[in-house]
């Protein structure tokens, strides 16, 4: 795997001799782009940053269900992660990195500091001070203007952007927040030889060998899926919770990307994929997906709260053989007001889910109706 | 009070942010009563409507009282497609149900969004340890394992 590469601080050695402008460009033309979800082109996010106190925050608040690429990196390889932050954080010429890492991997905290502290002659040569945050069990704090409100000691409720937060971030200060994956992949840019196709897939579900491959992007569906070897056939795939789901036998020559998936309809979140077999049925499943989100929103906006537990309570009806044709349009009108009137990214892709079981799988829906 | 007081003290030398404290206290205190963050609000000046917005909000703060052991099962699609049922089915065996605490004040029972364990699935977490790939001989001797 190219991501389990010892890099040995090589790289920042590197880019030590070089300009910090040469080194942001050297990243823009590597075509490194986020890897936590948005695929926004890294080297143009150092760019925008702004003047004065700045601060890094490295995004460890993996959260999304059926991810878990992250934490395979900082449990195998935590130092390329520290070294990647290094020289992120002397190419935007910042002297202090939060590293935000989640409640539930409070057991890795650790780990990093150690590799932190072994690390200590060369962030000295910078006058750089890593931080690590521990958070608390929030998939919000997931969010990057949510990860400043909690590291400022607030209910992390998610901003309002403009501004962005490289000009209005933590504290005020102009601020970057950077995916472990993507930050951990800057070294290797420098060392050479750096393929920047090669992705990271965590999937999980039905499968007999669940866990983190890392193949190349473009690759088939159906190239993916065989790697985890599923139990049963697979049915359908779900994007995580927020990414939507999709028929495995429709798509299984689709070749997965970020463009590809969003033209039907979905989102390549963190590249998870939750592969359910095909005894599986589609209300069950959208129900415990419609829990996480119940669970995990924050309250803020009455769409979100209200309306993910109106669906809630219709799936169940619905599960009861309870329900009425009717029933099935009241969800599919709930599903798109709630995506179009929350506030925030977690709201507006809470009903993903249930608008694509919706239009893929409507029959079983309607089987179990009146 | 002596421990909180240190903390606190803590906080005033910037050692740590305001969730961290919140954190530290849970593991002296055990809980966030309304005692202990009406402490912290005077100490700080603070306002308790700040704190208790804060501690309701994360699910690692708890606002009541609690078991010594507080588990944690994952009840994401990814433990649920293999089994976090079960688990759950187990547990009550034991006289351990969800959201409740037991009467000897030893086990509470909390359902928790995926905790990173995907691979590994069913997975619940007791205090800060995370235990994988359950099945009941393993939860038998894992809850029988702690006094």
């Amino acid at each position: 795997m190219q991501i389990l590469r010892k890099s040995g601080w090589a790289g920042f050695e590197k880019t030590l001799k070089m300009d910090r402008k040469e080194v942001i460009k050297k990243v823009k033309e590597s075509g490194l782009n986020g890897r936590s979800g948005c695929n926004f082109p890294t080297g143009l996010k150092w760019e925008l940053m702004g003047k004065g106190v700045r601060y890094l925050i490295c995004n460890a608040n993996e959260g999304e269900p059926g991810t878990f690429k992250d934490k395979f990196i900082m449990e195998k390889n935590p130092s390329l992660l520290i070294e990647g932050i290094a020289i992120a954080s002397y190419a935007m010429g910042i002297h202090k990195t939060f590293i935000y890492l989640r409640g539930e991997y409070s057991y890795l905290k650790p780990k990093l500091e150690r590799v932190i502290k072994q690390s200590e002659e060369y962030l000295k040569k910078i006058n750089l001070k890593i931080n690590i945050n521990l958070g608390a069990g929030s998939y919000l704090c997931g969010e990057e203007t949510a990860i400043m409100e909690s590291i400022e000691g607030k209910r992390p409720v998610v901003r309002q952007k403009p501004p962005y937060p490289p000009e209005v971030g933590l504290y005020g200060k102009s601020t970057c927040v950077n995916n472990v994956e993507t930050l951990a992949n800057v070294p290797l840019i420098f060392l050479g030889g750096w393929n920047n196709k090669l992705e990271l897939y965590s999937l999980s579900g039905d499968l007999k060998k669940p866990g983190v491959h890392e193949v190349e992007g473009g690759i088939k569906l159906k190239q993916i899926v065989s790697l985890a070897k599923p139990k049963t056939e697979p049915k359908i795939i779900y994007f995580g919770a927020s990414g939507g789901c999709l028929p495995y036998k429709k798509f299984e020559n689709l070749s997965v990307g970020y463009k590809s998936i969003s033209e039907q309809g979905c989102m390549l979140n963190g590249r998870g994929l939750i592969i359910c077999g095909k005894n599986r049925e589609i209300v069950e499943l959208s129900k415990i997906f419609t829990e996480f989100f119940l669970q995990e929103n924050c309250g803020y906006c009455t769409p979100c709260r209200e309306g993910n537990f109106r669906i809630w309570e219709l799936l169940k009806k619905i599960g009861c053989r309870k329900g009425r044709k009717s029933d099935l349009n009241l969800l599919q009108k709930l599903a798109y007001y709630i995506s179009d009137t929350s506030y925030c990214a977690l709201g507006t892709s809470s009903t993903n889910h249930l608008k694509c079981a919706l239009k893929y799988f409507k029959g079983e829906f309607l089987k179990l109706c009146k | 009070m002596k421990k909180l007081n240190l903390l606190i003290l803590k906080y005033k030398k910037e050692e740590f942010n305001l969730l961290s404290l919140l954190e530290e206290t849970v593991k002296v205190k055990g809980f966030l009563s309304f005692e202990t963050l009406n402490y912290i609000s005077k100490n700080l000046k603070i306002p308790l409507a700040k704190l208790y917005g804060m501690a309701s909000f994360y699910s690692f703060l708890p606002t009541a009282k609690t078991g010594k052991y507080v588990i944690r099962v994952c009840n994401s699609p990814s433990c649920y497609l293999n089994g976090s049922q079960e688990v759950l089915e187990i547990l009550k065996k034991f006289g351990i149900e969800v959201g409740k605490t037991t009467k000897n004040r030893k086990f509470t029972l909390e359902l928790t969004s995926c905790i990173g364990c995907c691979d590994s699935p069913p997975a619940m977490m007791i205090n800060n340890k995370v235990y994988k790939n359950l099945d009941k001989t393993k939860i038998w001797n894992i809850i029988k394992g702690l006094k």
